[in-house]
C-alpha cells in the first residue's frame, strides 16, 4: 500500500542516514498532512483511497478498457455532494465524495484537457446578495500524473505553488503541465519544453487556452535555444526519461533556476539503465546532482502509480553544496 | 568598456558594465545578488525593439541558429566606439558569428559569464525600463507560441513521415486481410467446403465466390481469368459432390459484400506498396537496394524519421526491433540477439544457421553507411550506385560465408558499370578467394574487430605478393615455404573439421530419418 510509511521508508534507505535528523521531524509533518486526506472519520480505512475505488471498479466496470485508469469516475458523479478541501500543498485540492479525489482549479473552465472529469463546485459569496459563483476543479490522476502520484505518495516539498514560475522539461502533450498550470494560478508562469513535434502539436493546443502556459518546442539538451523566451523561474520540474537527464537537469537549471529554487525529477530507472536494479540507478542519479549543485531533499518511490519509479527534490545551491 | 547583449522576447538589448572587466570577477554571485546591485551596475547602453510578432520570430529565429540579423548587426555597429571594447554574449554559436562581423569588439563567451546572465536574466524587469515583468511574459508567450507554430509548420521530417504512416498502414491492411480471409472462407466454407483446400489464396478465394455465387453455377461459369486450368477443372468437379449446405440469396448477397471487400483491400494494397516503393527510392534508394522496401521503411518507421535513423550506429541498425530481446539479455547477462528487423532482409535470409548473425552484422554496417549516404549527401540521385556497390560486397561475403556462390544479378550490373567507369576497382574481387581466413571463425557473435583482422590479412596476402613480385630476394623461397605450410596446415585443419562437421550432420540426419521412420511405423 503506497499510504504506509514503510514502503517509503524503504525507498528513502538508498539514500544513507546523513539525513537522519530531519526524518523525524518530518514524521509529524506528515502525519497532520495525512490527516487531512484519510484519517479522522475514515480512521481505520486508511486503505479506503485505493481500497474503496477498487470496489466499484471491480463490480461495475469489469473489463472495461480504462479500467487501470479508472479512478475520476465515481467521485465526478457525486456532483453536489463533493466537497472540497485545500490540500496541504497549495494550490492543490481534494474532492471528498464517495471516493476522495485529488483536483487542481481549473485554470480554462469548461475545458477538458485529455478527458479527465471535472467537478463544479458552488462557493458561496462573501458579499450578500451576490448569486455564488462556480468553480470548476479538474480531476488529476496519479496514475497517468508523475506529480501527482508525488503529491499522493506524500511529497514533503513541491515547490510548485500558486505564483511561482516553472520549468517543465519534457512536457508531452501537456497532461500534466495543464494541472501545474493550475497549481500556478494566472500570477504564474509554466514554461513547458517538449522537442517531440507530434505531442508539441497537442501541447500548443492546450496551451492556446491557457495564457499562463508558455510553449516551447525545443531540446532540453539545449537551453540556449530558448534562453529569449525563458526567464528566471522557481522550479525546474523534469519528466524527460533520457539516460543524460542529469546533465539536461543541471544545464537548465544552471541557465534559468534562481538560487535556492526547486528542482523535481522524475525517474524512470528503466530508461537510464536497465541492466541494474532500480535503487542502484536512483542513487547513482541522485549522486549526479549532487555534483550539479542540487542538494537532494528527498526521494520517493511512485508506488503502486509506476513500477521503478522515483521522484528527487532537491535544492539548488548556486553557491555550493 | 564592457557590454553584455541580451536577446529578449520584446528585443535586444545591450547592457554596459560599469566594471570593465566584470567578467573576470570571481564574486559575481556576491556582486549581483540584489535589484539594486544589478541595476548600479548595469545601464542600458542600446535597445533595438521588435517591431512586430512577425519581426520577433523572425529575430528568434536567427538567434537560436546562431546568425547575426541586420538588426542586430545594425545595433552593434551603432554601439561600437573607437576604443576597443568587450562584448559578452551568452551563445557560443553567436559570439562566432560576432567575431565574423569585424566589429571592434573582443567577443567573450564562456562558462566564467553564466554567473552574468543569471543576474541580468533575474532583473531584467528592473534594468529595462517601461518593461515590467507581465509584459516580458506575454512577450514571452507570443514568442513561443509564433515559434512553436512556425517549427510545425516546415517540419523538417514530414517526407518520412509518409513513409512512416505507410508502412504502419500496409501492416494493418495485411492484418485485416488475413481476418477478412478467413472469415470469407469460414463462412462460405459452409457452402462449399472443399473450396478452400483446393484455392489457398485468398483474392482468388474471393474473386471464385463473386464469379461463381452459389456452387451449382460452377459448370456454367467461366473461371479461367482467376485460375488456371486444372485447377478450374478440380473447383468444378468438387462443385458437383460437395457436402456443403444450401444457402439463401440474402447469405449469399452478403458473403459477396466481404468478398467485394477483400478484393478492394487487396487491390488498394498492391497501390499502397507501389507507393511505399517509389517513396523509398526517392528518399532512401541506397537503403533500399541494400535492405529492400518493406525492411527499409520499417527501420525507418522504428527509428521516427530517416535523419534519426542515420544518426544510428551500425549495431543499433542490427537489432533494432529487437529491444525486448536486447534488454532481457543485457539483464540476465545473456548473448545479445543478432537481428531485429534485419531478419527479414533478402540478404539475411539467404544465409543459413550460424551465417545468418555475420551477415546482419555486415549488412547492418553497411546499411549504416548507405543511410547516412542517402540522409545527409548532398549530390546525391536516386540510383542507388552505392546500395548496389555494398550489396554486392555482403553478397560475395555471403558466397565465402556459405561456400557456394550466391551472387547472382547484381554482380552483371556491377561488372556493367566497371566497364563504363574505367576507373581503378575500389574493390578486390580476388581478395575474397582466400577462404581459409575467413573459415576458421566460427563464433557467432565475432566482434567487428575481427572483421577488420580479416581485411588486413588480405590485404597483407595481397601487399606480400607484390613486394614478392617486385623485389626478388633469397628470403622469398622461405617465405613461401612458410606460406605454403601454413596453408597446408590451415587447409588440413579445415578438411577436419569439414570432416567432423559433416559426421556429425549425418548422425543427426541418421537419428532424425530414424526418428521420422519411427513416426511414420
Amino acid at each position: 500500500m503506497a499510504f504506509t510509511p514503510g514502503s517509503r521508508g524503504g525507498a528513502r534507505g538508498g539514500r544513507g542516514g546523513a539525513r537522519g535528523g530531519f526524518g523525524g521531524s518530518r514524521g509529524g509533518a506528515r502525519g497532520g498532512a495525512r490527516g487531512g486526506f484519510g484519517g479522522g472519520s475514515r480512521g481505520g480505512a486508511r486503505g479506503g483511497f485505493g481500497g474503496g475505488r477498487g470496489a466499484p471498479r471491480g463490480g461495475a466496470r469489469g473489463g472495461a478498457p480504462r479500467g487501470g485508469r479508472g479512478g475520476a469516475r465515481g467521485g465526478a458523479r457525486g456532483g453536489a455532494k463533493v466537497v472540497i478541501e485545500p490540500h496541504r500543498h497549495a494550490g492543490v485540492f481534494i474532492a471528498r465524495g464517495k471516493e476522495d479525489l485529488l483536483v487542481t482549479k481549473n485554470i480554462a473552465p469548461g475545458d477538458s484537457v485529455y478527458g479527465e472529469k471535472r467537478i463544479s463546485v458552488e462557493e458561496p459569496s462573501k458579499e450578500e446578495g451576490v448569486p455564488p459563483t462556480k468553480i470548476e476543479y479538474r480531476v488529476w490522476n496519479p496514475f497517468r500524473s508523475k506529480l501527482a502520484a508525488g503529491v499522493m505518495g506524500g511529497l514533503d516539498e513541491l515547490f510548485i505553488a500558486p505564483g511561482k514560475k516553472v520549468l517543465y522539461l519534457g512536457a508531452a502533450s501537456g497532461t500534466s503541465v495543464s494541472h501545474v498550470a493550475d497549481v500556478v494560478g494566472p500570477e504564474g508562469v509554466v514554461y513547458a519544453v517538449e522537442f517531440s513535434h507530434r505531442p508539441g502539436r497537442e501541447l500548443i493546443g492546450m496551451a492556446k487556452k491557457r495564457p499562463n502556459v508558455i510553449p516551447i518546442i525545443e531540446d532540453a539538451r539545449h537551453p540556449q535555444k530558448y534562453r529569449m523566451l525563458v526567464g528566471m523561474v522557481d522550479v525546474v520540474f523534469a519528466d524527460v526519461a533520457q539516460p543524460d537527464q542529469a546533465r539536461i537537469i543541471a544545464l537548465n537549471s544552471h541557465l534559468f533556476l534562481k538560487d535556492q529554487g526547486g528542482v523535481v525529477i522524475s525517474i524512470k530507472a528503466n530508461c537510464i539503465d536497465s541492466t541494474v536494479d532500480a535503487e542502484t540507478v536512483f542513487a547513482r542519479e541522485v549522486q549526479k546532482l549532487r555534483e550539479e549543485r542540487i542538494k537532494p531533499l528527498e526521494q520517493l518511490t511512485l508506488e503502486p502509480y509506476e513500477r521503478d519509479h522515483c521522484i528527487v527534490v532537491g535544492r539548488y545551491m548556486r553557491s555550493g553544496l | 568598456m564592457a557590454y553584455v547583449l541580451t536577446e529578449t522576447a520584446a528585443g535586444y538589448a545591450l547592457l554596459k558594465a560599469s566594471d570593465k572587466k566584470i567578467y573576470k570577477s570571481s564574486t559575481l554571485i556576491q556582486d549581483l545578488n540584489s535589484a539594486d546591485k544589478v541595476v548600479n551596475q548595469f545601464k542600458v547602453a542600446a535597445f533595438s525593439k521588435f517591431s512586430s510578432a512577425a519581426n520577433a520570430l523572425e529575430e528568434a529565429t536567427a538567434v537560436i541558429d546562431g546568425k547575426v540579423s541586420n538588426q542586430l548587426q545594425k545595433l552593434l555597429e551603432e554601439a561600437k566606439s573607437d576604443k576597443k571594447s568587450t562584448l559578452i554574449v551568452s551563445d557560443t554559436k553567436l559570439a562566432n558569428a560576432v567575431n565574423k562581423l569585424g566589429l571592434n569588439f573582443s567577443v567573450v563567451s564562456d562558462a566564467v559569464t553564466l554567473d552574468l546572465y543569471r543576474a541580468v536574466r533575474e532583473y531584467l524587469p528592473e534594468l529595462l525600463p517601461g518593461l515590467s515583468d507581465k509584459d516580458l511574459s506575454t512577450m514571452s508567450l507570443g514568442l513561443a507560441h509564433s515559434i512553436g507554430r512556425h517549427k510545425l509548420k516546415f517540419s523538417a521530417d514530414k517526407v518520412d513521415t509518409m513513409i512512416v504512416q505507410a508502412i504502419a498502414l500496409l501492416d494493418d491492411l495485411d492484418k485485416e486481410l488475413n481476418t477478412y480471409a478467413m472469415r470469407s472462407k469460414e463462412w462460405y466454407g459452409w457452402h462449399f467446403p472443399e473450396l478452400a483446400k483446393i484455392v489457398t489464396d485468398s483474392v482468388a478465394y474471393a474473386r471464385i465466390i463473386l464469379t461463381m455465387g452459389v456452387r451449382t453455377n460452377a459448370q456454367d461459369t467461366d473461371l479461367s481469368e482467376i485460375l488456371p486450368e486444372e485447377v478450374e477443372q478440380q473447383v468444378k468437379t468438387a462443385a458437383e459432390v460437395s457436402m456443403g449446405t444450401e444457402i439463401t440469396d440474402i447469405d449469399l448477397e452478403n458473403i459477396k459484400a466481404l468478398a467485394e471487400q477483400i478484393v478492394e483491400f487487396a487491390a488498394y494494397r498492391e497501390q499502397l506498396s507501389n507507393y511505399l516503393s517509389s517513396r523509398m527510392k526517392a528518399i532512401a534508394p541506397n537503403l533500399t537496394v541494400l535492405v529492400g522496401e518493406l525492411v527499409g521503411a520499417r527501420l525507418i518507421a522504428h527509428a521516427g524519421s530517416l535523419i534519426s535513423l542515420a544518426k544510428a550506429p551500425a549495431s543499433t541498425i542490427q537489432i533494432l526491433g529487437a529491444e525486448k530481446a536486447l534488454f532481457r539479455a543485457l539483464k540476465t547477462k545473456h548473448d545479445t540477439p543478432k537481428y531485429g528487423l534485419l531478419y527479414h532482409a533478402s540478404l539475411v535470409g539467404q544465409a543459413s544457421g550460424k551465417n545468418k548473425g555475420k551477415i546482419a552484422r555486415v549488412l547492418a554496417a553497411k546499411a549504416a553507411v548507405s543511410l547516412r549516404y542517402d540522409a545527409l549527401s548532398e549530390d546525391r540521385d536516386d540510383s542507388g550506385d552505392v546500395g548496389l556497390d555494398f550489396r554486392a560486397k555482403v553478397e560475395s561475403r555471403l558466397s565465402t560465408l556459405e561456400g557456394r556462390d550466391l551472387r547472382t544479378t547484381t554482380r552483371l550490373v556491377r561488372e556493367q558499370k566497371k566497364v563504363e567507369l574505367t576507373e581503378a576497382p575500389a574493390y578486390n574481387a580476388d581478395a575474397d578467394a582466400v577462404p581459409e581466413s575467413v573459415k576458421d571463425e566460427d563464433s557467432d557473435d565475432e566482434s567487428d574487430s575481427e572483421e577488420d583482422t580479416v581485411e588486413k590479412k588480405r590485404k597483407r596476402d595481397e601487399s606480400e605478393e607484390e613486394e614478392e613480385e617486385e623485389e626478388e630476394k633469397p628470403k622469398k623461397h622461405k617465405k613461401d615455404k612458410k606460406d605454403k605450410k601454413e596453408k597446408k596446415e590451415k587447409k588440413e585443419k579445415k578438411e577436419k573439421k569439414e570432416k567432423k562437421e559433416k559426421k556429425e550432420k549425418k548422425e543427426k540426419k541418421e537419428k532424425k530419418d530414424k526418428k521420422s521412420k519411427k513416426q511414420k511405423k
